[in-house]
């Protein structure tokens, strides 16, 4: 059991070793990547600067409050953005030109394998500008400040990015069947765009939808109220009782799925 | 005329086919791009809410609901990233073969395009379209558009879509400069949802924004045509608002040329 | 080594239409097709053997290798191994196995050889001795030397083919699955590849299998070859034994002066073959008018070729005369044609 998980460390280091000096071999792409992803999640909070010109407040929430949402949904995602991004390969490519085949002949887990293979830097746009705009937020003063806090913040961020590892592993594994699954995959993945605000301002069939189907009101909004003062610290043990139950059930069915794989070969 | 439909009818003709013989994207698309207006919806609606006077940049609420499902009509309509095609194009060599048919390459992107849009025109925006019109004609009580107006609008769509792809021509054409296209369409994409007043509308910009935006051809892609339908433009104004876009067709297409003679001249040297 | 017993696979897909009309009713169809690629297909294969595996194109061949390898489960039956099931022990079989698929690399991309071979070794669990040791050998059979430090995608086929079956080799596998390994290459390159699977065959008795569309590649390396055809096993013998049923025919191509007296000709009756035995497969005799060339196909086994020739001459002055045994891609082509109806199927070895 030890040997295996050193085994699987020591070639994950191996690998992103390798992938770190592709990124250096070719720093524009990367610089593009990253700028590319900043400017979209910029756009975002000048949206926001625009509106809040019009109104003094939405919902009862300010803007540095809003702001401190927004960049705190972008950690998270960031993170699974940074470490998983090829399982959208699976969806759209690899198993309908039977490149998936070769994960199968390798004496490893075929889970581990479709991660091991890229690390996403463009990630680190998302990253970047959530940490700037969580610090410029927190250094307002919107942001509650204590042990538990800082400590549950840790927590949340990675039961969230779990959340959006197993939403993109359970779509992308539909692929098993449909041979193509990236236009659902990309369905589910954009409704994380509905969790950037307060759910309030939806109706309820879509509040529903975000909080309990595909859960991403978990990911950003509702922890990030704890953060900000509001509502206790349970919405963060919901989050990660809501991680484990969807990992475990977008892994069983990759597992499942990979079992029925018909590689689409000649 | 006619030769030139007869050479260039094809590369539309197969677009739409391929486009509706792929039946996954056929029902997903549709739904998918309807989320950020969705968002926008709900967004703005609150937003009505919590503001002391009805209108917010020169639009009442109910023509913001107008404006924002016109928006998602228009730019789906008009949005056709040729800049992608022509990426696989330079990855996989094909420009160089096009370079020895006797057809014009950006003529026939254009061509596809208009393949494109014509599907897109299909699915899902018309049925959108007139979900709109019903709802405001019986749950917001507003007037149908016009005839006139409508005309109006359709020939504004016809230049957005003429300046867009023109436009995209020329950013394509950097992907023979640079290997990762993806990070840079990113950014334009970030840039254009702004500048085109998808995201919101340009009359929400402070003076000095909305004055340089005036010297570009962005606002032209999106937000004339949807202002056009909303009849915010009125005799000369109307007039102006069109013949801007004339205008960019006409920058565009020359700029166009120019880049594609470089960047043949490169091809030729470089091999390609 | 390898047990096939009695496997099919069955593939169901969505009906498809032609056309526009057909792409837009293919929207709201929900009907199947039902495909069987492989059909109740049962063969053994012992260590150390090189087995050719063919058949034309869709007949099934990718879809047994890939069922032996685990990457696709069948329908019916069963596949052994080393007496491991691949595809409910995937991991475990994935250690004994390499595979080399011709159209498809294995290696990174974008990574230099180096380093895809670096990570095979963690994903192998090679012991170093073992891998510097494997390296060694495989650096002199493969020639690898000359592109080790270079990305992927920058080598040329030839050097790509090598280094994939380098890389599938590097953890010294008992089973080696080459599909197509051929393809695309120079003839050089193609006689070194056979070459290095002939010198790793021998040194470390590794089971191949091999599927081609290249008959030399066969009569190079394969002491046996299996055929299927639609899916269905209709050969599985030596090579020399499929050359001595199927290819017993002969050809002569005569050059002759006067063809009209060619046409006039009654060979039946010049060859003296009796009344019961002029069937068919006797000989075929075909006239080229234009090109004044008269070949005549027959049984080496029953009919002698100056036997042909002095028939012949005896009507007309021949100015020129070709002999040619039958190639075994044409055996092979004759076998798709006719299935099994001349000769047997379980001849030889295997079973």
């Amino acid at each position: 059991m030890l040997h295996t998980i050193k085994r699987y460390w020591r070639l994950y280091r191996v690998l992103i070793a390798q992938f770190f000096k592709v990124v250096m071999q070719s720093k524009g792409d990367f610089l593009m990547g990253l700028l590319g992803f900043f400017l979209t999640q910029a756009s975002g909070i000048l949206f926001l600067y625009l509106i809040f010109e019009q109104i003094p407040s939405l919902n009862g929430w300010t803007l540095d409050q809003l702001i401190f949402i927004y960049g705190f949904a972008q950690i998270p995602r960031g993170i699974d953005h940074l470490l998983t991004d090829n399982i959208w390969l699976v969806a759209w490519r690899l198993v309908i030109n039977g490149e998936f085949d070769r994960y199968m002949l390798r004496p490893m887990n075929v889970f581990f394998q479709v991660i091991a293979e890229k690390i996403q830097p463009d990630a680190l746009g998302e990253l970047l500008i959530g940490s700037i705009l969580v610090i410029i937020s927190a250094s307002k003063g919107v942001v509650v400040f204590d042990f538990a806090h800082v400590a549950l913040f840790v927590v949340s961020v990675l039961a969230g990015a779990l959340i959006y590892t197993s939403i993109k592993l359970f779509f992308a594994a539909l692929a098993f069947w449909l041979k193509q699954s990236g236009p659902f995959l990309q369905v589910a993945y954009e409704m994380a765009d509905f969790a950037k605000y307060p759910t309030e301002i939806y109706n309820k069939g879509i509040r529903f939808l975000i909080t309990w189907v595909i859960p991403f009101a978990f990911v950003a909004y509702l922890p990030a109220s704890y953060f900000l003062g509001k509502g206790g610290a349970g919405v963060i043990g919901v989050e990660c009782l809501i991680a484990i139950v969807f990992w475990c059930v977008a892994y069983g069915v990759f597992n499942y799925g990979l079992k029925g794989y018909e590689s689409a070969g000649n | 005329m006619g030769k030139l439909i007869r050479t260039y009818l094809p590369f539309a003709a197969n677009e739409l086919k391929s486009q509706l013989a792929y039946r996954g994207a056929f029902y997903i698309w549709a739904f998918i791009s309807l989320f950020g207006s969705f968002i926008s919806y709900f967004l703005w609606m609150a937003i009505y809410g919590n503001s002391e006077s009805g209108m917010i940049g020169g639009l009442s609420k109910n023509e913001m609901v107008v404006y924002i499902f016109m928006v998602y009509v228009t730019s789906s309509m008009v949005s056709i990233a040729i800049s992608t095609w022509v990426g696989y194009d330079v990855v996989e060599g094909r420009v160089a073969m096009n370079l020895i048919k006797p057809i014009d390459y950006r003529a026939s992107l254009i061509a596809r395009a208009l393949g494109n849009m014509i599907y897109r025109l299909l699915v899902p925006g018309i049925f959108i379209w007139i979900g709109l019109e019903l709802y405001k004609v019986f749950v917001l009580g507003m007037a149908p558009v016009s005839v006139t107006t409508l005309l109006a609008y359709l020939l504004s769509v016809l230049m957005s879509f003429l300046i867009y792809v023109l436009f995209d021509f020329c950013f394509g054409m950097v992907a023979f400069f640079t290997t990762y296209i993806f990070g840079l369409r990113m950014a334009k994409s970030a840039l254009l949802s702004f500048l085109t007043g998808q995201l919101i509308p340009i009359s929400l910009f402070p003076l000095w924004a909305q004055e340089v935006f005036e010297f570009l051809p962005f606002s032209s892609m999106v937000y004339t045509p949807v202002m056009v339908y909303l009849g915010k433009y009125a005799g000369s104004e109307l007039a102006w608002a069109l013949g801007k876009q004339v205008i960019w067709v006409v920058l565009l297409y020359v700029l166009g040329s120019i880049i594609w003679k470089q960047v043949t001249k490169r091809l030729v040297v470089l091999g390609g | 080594m390898i047990e096939v017993k009695n496997v099919s696979k069955e593939f169901v897909s969505p009906k498809k239409y032609p056309g526009l009309k057909g792409a837009i009713k293919g929207l709201f169809s929900n009907e199947k097709v039902a495909k069987v690629a492989v059909d109740d297909i049962s063969f053994s294969i012992a260590k150390g053997e090189i087995v050719g595996y063919i058949g034309s194109n869709g007949a099934g061949k990718s879809t047994t290798i890939k069922m032996m390898t685990g990457i696709l489960t069948p329908t019916r039956g069963e596949c052994l191994v080393d007496g491991i099931n691949p595809s409910k022990s995937r991991k475990k079989n994935a250690q004994n196995i390499g595979v080399v698929f011709g159209q498809r690399t294995q290696l990174w991309w974008d990574l230099p050889l180096s380093e895809s071979y670096t990570i095979l070794k963690e994903i192998y669990d090679i012991p170093d001795d073992l891998y510097a040791s494997q390296m060694e050998f495989l650096n002199n059979v493969l020639e690898l030397r000359d592109f080790f430090d270079k990305p992927v995608r920058t080598l040329s086929l030839g050097q790509r083919m090598r280094a994939d079956l380098g890389a599938a080799l590097l953890h010294n596998p008992k089973v080696l699955y080459l599909d197509e390994p051929t393809i695309g290459l120079d003839l050089v390159v193609k006689d070194n590849i056979r070459k290095a699977i002939k010198e790793i065959n021998e040194k470390y008795q590794t089971t191949v299998i091999l599927t081609t569309h290249d008959i030399g590649d066969i009569e190079e390396l394969c002491s046996r070859i299996i055929i299927i055809d639609e899916g269905k096993k209709i050969y599985d013998g030596t090579l020399d034994h499929l050359k001595d049923t199927y290819g017993s025919k002969r050809k002569v191509v005569m050059e002759v002066k006067n063809t009209e007296a060619v046409k006039a000709l009654d060979l039946v009756g010049a060859l003296h073959i009796s009344e019961e035995n002029s069937n068919e497969a006797c000989f075929t005799a075909e006239l080229d008018e234009a090109k004044n060339l008269f070949t005549i196909t027959f049984d080496k086994h029953r009919l002698q070729a100056p036997q042909i020739l002095s028939a012949v001459m005896e009507v007309t002055e021949v100015t020129d005369i070709k002999l040619q045994e039958t190639e075994l891609a044409e055996i092979v082509k004759e076998i798709y044609h006719h299935g099994t109806t001349t000769g047997t199927a379980e001849a030889g070895g295997g079973n």
